[in-house]
């Protein structure tokens, strides 16, 4: 019992301490035009930060993390790679956070957390943000805003894009018809298979986009490349990895050669399958989703199941609005579309499982996007789901 | 008393734990710890939002804490959470009728859809003596997917098939002077009703019959049997209230702290309330004070990760700790008398060589 | 005279108790040693320091005069001490010869050499008068022959000490008998016994010298031949006690319970309880006379409701009740003092004043309204722990848990006397008491019977049931053996009833 009493007060002395550091620092703090808090948060940073920061500009470039982890080798992760490429280059401190939740407070408290800490350019993945960089970009006037895939509005999805706010979005099926043509040129011919995450526009476009690449290709391109309905499967979420692992096996073992996995956690189960499945002799593909997942599918030291990706370039996006920044350049009021237009979208420029002639045709495709000459229809028509 | 003393000490164990894992990766726990209290309290908008992060934790934690007091594990608090919060905000989207009477509304459909979450394993406990443990997580999933079926089949909004449409502000728990009071914070009238809740639950435990053989059943319930206590009517009545708590948990979540309910995850704070029940020793106050304390957790974490290098995943870490000790207050309890017995018996034995 | 073991100023403390405090033992060469106490004297505790289960805090123990430490069984077991516990450690389908050899294999290359072992045995059980099947399974032998497989363990491992936990528990009184003369061919071999019991016709029966034990300290050492069981009585209670129970004849009403035909499955899904009729008047105690398992706890919760009669009919005053909850038949006015205390009769996490309302939390004025009145409960509580003289920390507040058993014990009978049941259902109500608080149940269910009650009393001590009952009703292997009056019948009669004799069979 006494233990207990001697713990119990150097709790409270502990609360006392903490609390009352807690209050003093409040006192220091004002608001913060010029401000202490800003003093502050530089003395906190330098110690962290290189030392070549000290003529780079001041601000410092936060994000907020969507569902999932950094490392969900999909979103969260190209977004924050582009951010780490560019402040590394400028010399800017970077820092994420990662919210308890996926609601709009849990996100904005994060806003919060980042502005106050004087993170004045913050970056949000997804368009989950969407109604959080709404009242942010209102909230925090002096901070800018950047929001992929998603345009801030108030829960009528009118978009509002303030003047500190860029809103951006890819085209997802330009990138899924190039891979599809890809896909189509270097099999010849065999069965494809579509696992999605959530049914959302941004992985819808990607299967629509894959299923048009492929149609163009058996049409003009003398391929055979099926795909069936009921290989066309939208998991439900972008985390379940062993359903993944599942739907891929089960694709693959009703004759299925090629899976476009588009669906974050569930795209990591399937390429876990196709490895286990290639490390057995079986002939067996992945189209990788987002960033260039080539490296993600390597087993037996040098092969990988990933024949191409469909990549929408997030890290471009998040390094090009960090330089804007920097430059003085930030397009605030803007919503930019990154499509084959402006490099936004496409396959890897490597592409060790393509031959060159698939990696020729399919770039001489990509001219003809570029130029308009195939357009690729960003809605369903009469493809499968 | 005892169990107080017992929760703080597992609060100083996790903190010191904590400080020693961000000592072991180089980072300064004082300077972690001052923002992470900062940023939970630091202004009324920051407290704000550490009592709206903590209301949901608040329901969650007294079902868990309820359903253990009369003996069940609820684990399947997430679950009855999730769809106590479907089924409001289905009557939220559907019901035109004035604020009042649409938020109570809401509310006894939230505590009846989360009840009869928990009905069903209440049932197969009592009729088949099927596990709770293994049920109530079973009817986690079933929520999950009956949530992923049906928010989009029936609520879905106009873009987004993640979400059903959101809440009309008449349906919101949201007050305007609360927001502004709180300098802009999410805290909601949620808080208010589980303040009244949870006086609500500490009368039925402490002073009604049906409290009495609740516990009864939940302390032995062969005695309960033996006195003529319906010990499977009781179990059935224990979930059923424990899963209406967790949903109003949902509608403290869905219509308060969000706008609009979500698909495809079950919500964090059902699992919480397990740890938020083991920290508040199982007493209605003791809950609401440790949904407060982990409410303070979340919402400073992300402050302290923005001001010191501390990465994320070390403050969930923390957290992690705090939860691991509260929940193994009673090993915590063991070795404290194990060590004050050591003492004794040593003691003792210095005694017994002197004496011969 | 040596010593075989010698315990000497032993002390062991717990946190809060001293259990042994300054105590001597010492044990001759070939005597049956008694160990006198009442539960929680500190018998246990004692033998489980000879057995090397706990250590002495303070003393010697010398073993052959030699000064020997015991830190755990297995060097107890090499310096010749074995136990036969209360509760035989036996594998219920291993042979008798497979329990023995457990933990002591005689090996032939990989193989169990069986029939070595098996032979041993047999020449054992011959010398020692046993009488064992080595090749019988333990599920398939009564009671008394398993604690004699217990007893072969010990021989086979050599064990010149022996102690007996409680031995006659479980046994008829026939099969005490045995026991006795077993031990005595045991020492007549040369082994030496320490007896541990509160039963003082056995230790008159057997023993050479007694130990009595009080509150953890020696009260002495007397030679059996030449010490009444009223002294040991008294050195064991210290104070005067009477074994007489007085009272009036009874003053038979009308039936208060009318059991017709009733069978009631046990926990193994067989019938436990066989067709089984009986009686009960107002104004008599009817005792139930049986060993242990033989249909006692089913023929109790078949009557209170807690297991589903299979066939047959119970009447309460008339009333067919098989068909009601638990709770209508507490309201129908019977009381029951369960067997087993702790799992039935108490919520042990509850206050003593929570338990005392258990059964009428619901009625006026213990509630209004769904709502507890805990001033009435109070008062209600405070009633019964001064007539029944239940001591305790705190009063009504105290957690029930941290009572002695004994008070426990006295709690519950007088929650259910309280209650003023027209049928009170006492079953083993002085199991652990003291003498002097089975002297003061005694005289209340007696009184309970004067009111013009019924009481229905199972109990496994023979004396308790023929010294308070009125008739007794003897069970064996769930079937009425038959019925008699407690003032025209012996001991001997109801032990052979007992063993499924029906009257007059035996002589």
């Amino acid at each position: 019992m006494r233990k207990s009493w001697f713990t119990l007060a150097v709790l409270i002395m502990t609360v006392t301490l903490i609390v009352g550091c807690g209050s003093n620092n409040g006192n220091n703090a004002g608001t913060n035009t010029g401000s202490n808090t800003n003093a502050n948060t530089n003395a906190g940073a330098n110690e962290g930060a290189n030392e070549g920061s000290a003529e780079a500009p001041i601000f410092k470039v936060g994000m907020v993390t969507d569902a999932g982890t950094i490392d969900d080798k999909s979103f969260n992760q190209g977004t924050w790679e582009g951010v780490v490429q560019a402040t590394e280059e400028f010399g800017i401190e970077h820092k994420y956070l990662k919210p308890a939740g996926t609601t709009e407070a849990d996100y904005m408290k994060e806003i919060g957390n980042l502005y106050d800490a004087g993170f004045k350019l913050i970056i949000a993945p997804g368009f989950k943000f969407e109604t959080a960089i709404f009242q942010a970009q209102d909230k925090y006037p002096d901070a800018k805003f950047v929001i992929l895939d998603g345009a801030p509005h108030a829960g009528d999805f009118a978009p509002v894009v303030k003047e500190n706010t860029v809103s951006i979005f890819f085209a997802e099926h330009e990138s899924g018809f190039l891979a599809g043509v890809a896909t189509a040129l270097q099999l010849k011919e065999g069965e494809a298979g579509f696992i999605g995450g959530m049914e959302i526009p941004a992985v819808q476009k990607f299967n629509w986009g894959f299923q048009q690449g492929l149609k163009y290709a058996n049409e003009n391109l003398s391929t055979n490349i099926t795909i069936k309905p009921e290989n066309v499967i939208y998991q439900g979420s972008f985390d379940n990895v062993a359903a993944g692992s599942q739907l891929a096996a089960q694709m693959y073992d009703s004759g299925v050669d090629v899976v476009f996995a588009a669906a974050g956690g569930v795209g990591v189960g399937a390429i876990t399958e196709a490895k286990n499945r290639a490390t057995k002799g079986e002939n067996v593909w992945i189209v990788g989703v987002d960033v260039d997942q080539y490296a993600d599918g390597v087993y037996d030291g040098e092969k990988s199941i990933i024949l191409t990706s469909a990549m929408k370039k997030i890290d471009q996006a998040a390094y090009d609005m960090v330089k804007a920044e920097k430059d003085g350049a930030f397009p605030g009021g803007e919503t930019l579309t990154l499509d084959s237009k402006n490099n936004g979208v496409g396959i890897p420029e490597e592409n060790p499982n393509l031959s060159a002639e698939t990696v020729a045709a399919v770039g001489e495709i990509f001219t003809k996007i570029q130029s308009g000459e195939i357009a690729v229809a960003a809605v369903q028509g009469d493809l499968i789901k | 008393m005892r169990n107080m003393v017992i929760s703080l000490l597992a609060v100083v164990f996790g903190l010191l734990a904590g400080a020693l894992l961000m000592v072991v990766t180089g980072h300064n726990p004082m300077e972690g710890y001052k923002y992470l209290f900062e940023g939970g309290l630091k202004n009324p908008e920051r407290i704000g939002n550490t009592l709206a992060t903590g209301t949901p934790l608040i329901f969650t934690g007294l079902a868990v804490a309820f359903a253990f007091r009369t003996g069940l594990f609820n684990i399947g608090a997430a679950g009855q959470m999730l769809f106590g919060g479907f089924c409001a905000t289905a009557v939220g989207l559907n019901l035109d009728a004035a604020r009042p009477i649409l938020l109570l509304a809401m509310a006894i459909a939230g505590f009846a859809g989360g009840a009869l979450w928990a009905f069903i394993p209440g049932l197969l406990k009592a009729k088949f003596n099927v596990h709770e443990v293994v049920s109530t997580i079973m009817m986690n999933w079933i929520a999950y997917w009956t949530i992923y079926y049906a928010v989009p089949a029936y609520l879905k909004g106009e873009y987004l098939e993640t979400e059903s449409r959101a809440l009309p502000p008449a349906a919101s728990l949201r007050e305007a002077f609360l927001s502004e009071w709180f300098g802009g914070s999410y805290v909601n009238l949620g808080l208010f009703l589980a303040v009244i809740v949870v006086i609500i639950i500490a009368f039925i435990i402490n002073k009604t019959t049906v409290g009495y053989e609740l516990k009864a059943v939940g302390f032995n319930r062969y005695a309960a049997e033996y006195a003529g206590i319906a010990v499977n009517r009781s179990i059935i009545l224990s979930m059923v209230i424990s899963g209406g708590l967790a949903g109003l948990g949902g509608v403290a979540q869905y219509a308060g702290n969000a706008s609009n309910i979500q698909i495809g995850s079950l919500p964090s704070q059902g699992f919480d309330g397990i740890a938020v029940a083991l920290l508040g020793a199982n007493s209605p106050v003791g809950v609401l004070l440790a949904a407060i304390f982990f409410g303070l957790l979340y919402s400073g974490r992300g402050f302290m990760n923005a001001m010191t290098d501390i990465p994320p995943e070390i403050a969930d870490s923390i957290i992690a700790i705090i939860i691991y000790f509260a929940a193994t207050s009673i090993l915590m309890e063991r070795f404290a008398r194990w060590f004050m017995k050591r003492r004794l018996s040593a003691r003792l034995d210095a005694d017994g060589r002197k004496g011969e | 005279m040596d010593y075989v073991v010698e315990m000497l100023n032993i002390r062991k403390e717990f946190p809060g108790v001293v259990a042994n405090d300054d105590i001597t033992l010492r044990l001759k060469k070939g005597e049956i040693h008694a160990l006198l106490g009442e539960n929680g004297a500190g018998k246990s505790t004692l033998m489980s320091i000879l057995f090397g289960m706990y250590q002495a805090d303070r003393g010697t123990i010398k073993v052959h005069g030699k000064e020997t430490r015991i830190s755990n069984p297995n060097v107890a077991g090499k310096l010749g001490i074995g136990m036969v516990h209360q509760h035989f450690k036996l594998v219920a389908n291993f042979t008798v010869t497979e329990n023995i050899m457990l933990g002591n294999e005689i090996r032939k290359g990989l193989v169990l050499d069986i029939k070595t072992a098996a032979r041993r045995i047999t020449e054992l059980s011959k010398r020692y008068g046993l009488n064992v099947d080595p090749h019988a399974k333990i599920e398939d032998i009564s009671v008394g022959m398993q604690q004699r497989v217990e007893i072969l363990k010990m021989l086979y491992r050599n064990a010149e000490v022996l102690i007996f936990d409680e031995p006659t528990a479980v046994l008829t009184p026939q099969e005490i008998e045995e026991l006795g003369k077993i031990m005595k061919s045991l020492i007549a071999e040369g082994k030496s016994i320490i007896l541990i019991t509160h039963k003082l016709k056995e230790i008159k029966a057997v023993a050479d010298r007694c130990t009595v034990i009080r509150r953890g300290k020696t009260i002495g050492t007397v030679e059996v031949a030449t010490t009444s069981e009223q002294t040991m009585a008294e050195m064991m209670v210290g104070r005067n006690v009477s074994f007489q129970v007085s009272k009036k004849p009874s003053s038979l009403g009308e039936v208060v319970l009318k059991l017709e035909n009733v069978s009631v499955k046990n926990s193994k899904k067989v019938l436990g309880l066989k067709q089984f009729s009986l009686e009960v008047r107002a104004g008599e105690i009817v005792g139930i006379a049986g060993v242990e398992g033989n249909g006692q706890t089913e023929l109790v919760e078949g009557i209170t409701g807690l297991r589903k009669i299979e066939e047959g009919a119970i009447y309460m005053e008339g009333r067919n009740v098989a068909g009601l909850s638990i709770r209508d038949r507490i309201r129908s006015g019977i009381g029951h003092i369960p067997e087993d205390r702790q799992r039935r009769g108490l919520v042990l996490d509850y206050t003593l004043e929570e338990n005392m309302v258990l059964e009428i939390y619901k009625r006026p004025p213990f509630s209004k309204g769904g709502i507890l009145n805990k001033r009435s409960i109070r008062q209600y509580t405070n009633g019964i722990l001064q007539s029944f003289d239940v001591r305790s920390g705190q009063g009504a507040l105290s957690i029930t848990r941290s009572l002695s058993g004994g008070n426990q014990q006295k709690a519950i009978i007088g929650r259910e006397i309280e209650l003023n049941p027209t049928l009170l259902i006492a079953v083993q109500p002085t199991r652990g008491l003291d003498v002097g608080s089975i002297e003061y149940i005694h005289k209340r269910l007696i009184e309970h019977r004067d009111k013009g009650k019924a009481v229905l009393l199972i109990s496994l001590e023979l004396d308790e049931i023929l010294g308070v009952s009125d008739r007794i009703a003897v069970l064996n292997n769930g079937e009425l053996v038959g019925v008699v009056n407690a003032a025209d019948t012996s001991e001997n009669e109801i032990g052979l009833m007992m063993a499924g004799l029906e009257r007059g069979e035996g002589e």
